[in-house]
């Protein structure tokens, strides 16, 4: 039998725990015979050897630091700098969550304005799961393109409608959520790209407004900026900030997908005193929104509220929600059709969405992914006939070109995206949005880590995303024979047996 | 409770950083009585300013709020070297029993801060933590 070479690391750590001291004690014994100065070593080998005893004897709550004593150490280091080295060294390029690096690198290619153009084949799974957009024998040419806008509020016959000339907005990330640079680099990137952007539901918006380009205010459940002391709407409030040039439409959000059924959640290390103050809360625990508006307990009051909320701000008015259960919405849609009360759009938030912090098992497990849930959506208004009296509007991983063609495709008419931009202002995918700890300072109000941004440099490449996203848009639209989004439909769609829409093949 | 034991930590800053300053005029300004210690029972000549840097190191570490903790820890390794050197080479006949003694309430001092502030030393503060974040035991 020949003897193999292999480490067990157990008597490895027990080897160690015994020459630590025994080299004290040589150490010792060499100070007191040569120099002095070996007692440099003798105090750092008596001290490793305190630590030790303390991580064998006395502490309890690390098992393998009971066994393994300093060397267990080795495991905690190295298991804390494992995202960095899978992202950077082992993961492929389509094996990581939520983007993998194939995805992030289409963006960081369309924010910077470099080409995209990739060689010798996708990277994609293509015969499982891919939904694939269906082109037409005849393209047409970019020239025949109809331009794209979409009027918010027309359906109504309101004075202030609201119009985009792209399909593209920012989603809802609110001040708190966000740093101070992120939000102005936004906002700023926003207004050179001619987008509107959601404010989210961080309360009174400051550093939006600062900038000037279009907003979208979202009034979350907890209704910050805008609320009474028991959590109800307060009219002149909203009224008041209705009345701001820059304030174009009001997003009433009912639930998110990233943790659709529970509010919103601002972890107390990001509440500084100034976003304790904007929103009116205490600084020292995290900040939970209730997870239904207090005025909305049923169908009919909650269809009442939008009508409340539509008649206050003389705004367009949208809702955002994550969808559960299709039925429970078409009931919704009915109520609508009695008090013929419609929102002027409706968000689909997909449960993939989320840049927000949430418990894990609403992030993993709770909610309609988007392709099915807008799909459904879209089928429901269809069905009822009342699909032109509102607008519709897809949110969930719609970073790139190829997933936005198929929420065009079923049913959407604009697109929100709030990741794809934090992308292109940099984001690395650190996966730290919720401890105030963002390596890109985008997440964070520590002012040595905003430090990162600069918003001059960083607010065009939001421009030139919006600009590249429009461009592969018109590509792919001309492609697929289509004049305008309008003229996509389902049968756009090669969907394989393996895809979420699959079902929805048959019942077509 | 809390604020009561840093009270006492920030007391026990101050004696340490007292009683270490102090010796720096001697150790920086070749004191016979320093260059005695270093060169004839130490056998360490020019140590005094190796040591003499590191307690100045220790003492500016231990009034940064920051860096207390990181100053408390070179304090007691110096203070453990220096009590070393009293029961091997110097001894404590005359004025050295003094040293050994203010060495020894430095040493105590530092001890008792990185008690207090234990949660704020790297390797250790792990092994403290009730909950861990990661939830990997």
């Amino acid at each position: 039998m020949i003897g193999k070479l292999s480490i067990d690391l157990h008597k490895l750590a027990k080897f160690t725990n015994l020459a630590i001291p025994i080299l004290a004690v040589l150490f010792f014994l060499a100070g007191f015979r040569f120099s002095f100065y070996f007692h440099f070593l003798t105090v750092t080998f008596l001290f490793l050897t305190v630590i030790n005893l303390f991580y064998l004897h006395v502490q309890s709550s690390h098992s393998v630091l009971r066994n393994f004593g300093i060397l267990g150490q080795g495991r905690y280091m190295l298991e804390s700098i494992g995202p960095e080295l899978r992202q950077y060294l082992f993961a492929n390029d389509t094996e990581e969550k939520p983007f993998n690096r194939t995805e992030r690198a289409e963006v960081y290619r369309k924010a910077q304005n470099i080409d995209s153009a990739s060689s010798f084949g996708s990277q994609f799974e293509f015969d499982s799961s891919e939904i694939k957009i269906r082109h037409s024998m005849f393209p047409i040419g970019k020239d025949k393109l109809v331009p794209y806008r979409l009027t918010f509020g027309e359906e109504r016959g309101i004075t202030k409608t609201y119009t985009i000339n792209k399909p593209f907005v920012i989603s809802a990330m609110s001040y708190g959520a966000l740093g101070e640079k992120a939000v102005r680099s936004f906002a700023r990137g926003a207004k050179m790209a001619g987008i509107p952007m959601n404010t989210g539901e961080g309360g009174y918006p400051k550093y939006h407004l600062d900038e000037g380009c279009d907003l979208i205010f979202q009034m979350g459940t907890a209704k910050f900026g805008v609320r009474n002391e028991d959590g109800t709407l307060n009219d002149d409030k909203l009224k008041e900030l209705a009345g701001k040039e820059s304030i174009k439409m009001v997003e009433i959000k009912f639930s998110q997908g990233a943790k659709p059924g529970k509010g919103g959640l601002l972890p107390k290390e990001k509440i500084t005193d100034e976003i304790a103050e904007l929103r009116g809360v205490p600084k020292d625990r995290d900040v939970v929104s209730p997870s239904s508006h207090a005025e909305c307990t049923d169908i009919e009051n909650t269809v009442a509220f939008i009508k409340h909320v539509q008649d206050v701000t003389e705004l367009p008015v949208g809702i955002k929600l994550c969808v559960g259960r299709p039925q429970q919405f078409e009931e919704l849609v009915v109520e609508m059709k009695r008090q013929d009360v419609f929102p002027d759009w409706i968000t689909v938030d997909g449960a993939e969405g989320g840049t927000g912090a949430a418990p894990k098992a609403f992030i993993d497990r709770v909610g309609m992914p988007l392709f099915p849930a807008l799909k459904s959506v879209n089928d429901i208004l269809t069905k009822n006939g009342v699909r032109d009296r509102l607008k519709l509007m897809a949110s969930g991983k719609l970073v790139a070109p190829g997933r936005q063609m198929v929420a065009f495709c079923l049913g959407a008419d604009a697109i929100y995206s709030a990741r794809g931009f934090m992308l292109s202002l940099g984001c690395i995918q650190a996966l730290q949005c919720g401890n105030n700890t963002c390596p890109v300072g985008i997440t964070t109000h520590d002012p040595a880590l905003q430090h990162g941004i600069n918003i001059d440099a960083k607010a065009p490449r939001i421009a030139n995303y919006v600009h590249n996203l429009e461009h592969d848009l018109e590509e792919l639209l001309a492609s697929a024979g289509c004049r305008s989004v309008k003229e996509l439909t389902f049968d756009h769609l090669y969907v394989p047996s393996e895809s979420t829409l699959h079902p929805f093949i048959n019942a077509n | 409770m809390k604020n009561k034991a840093y009270i006492f930590s920030w007391i026990a800053q101050l004696i340490a950083v007292v009683i270490m300053g102090q010796t720096l005029f001697f150790k920086f300004t070749g004191h016979p009585e320093t260059i005695v210690i270093f060169e004839e029972k130490l056998n360490m000549p020019g140590g005094q300013y190796v040591i003499g840097t590191l307690e100045l190191i220790a003492c500016i570490l231990l009034l940064i709020p920051n860096s207390i903790a990181y100053g408390a820890l070179l304090g007691a390794g110096l203070m453990t070297g220096a009590i070393i050197g009293h029961f091997t080479k110097i001894g404590w006949e005359g004025s050295h029993l003094q040293l050994g003694i203010m060495a020894f309430i430095t040493l105590a001092s530092c001890i008792s801060i990185l008690l207090i502030r234990r949660k704020e030393l790297p390797f250790i503060n792990a092994a403290l933590k009730e909950k861990c974040e990661q939830a990997n035991d």
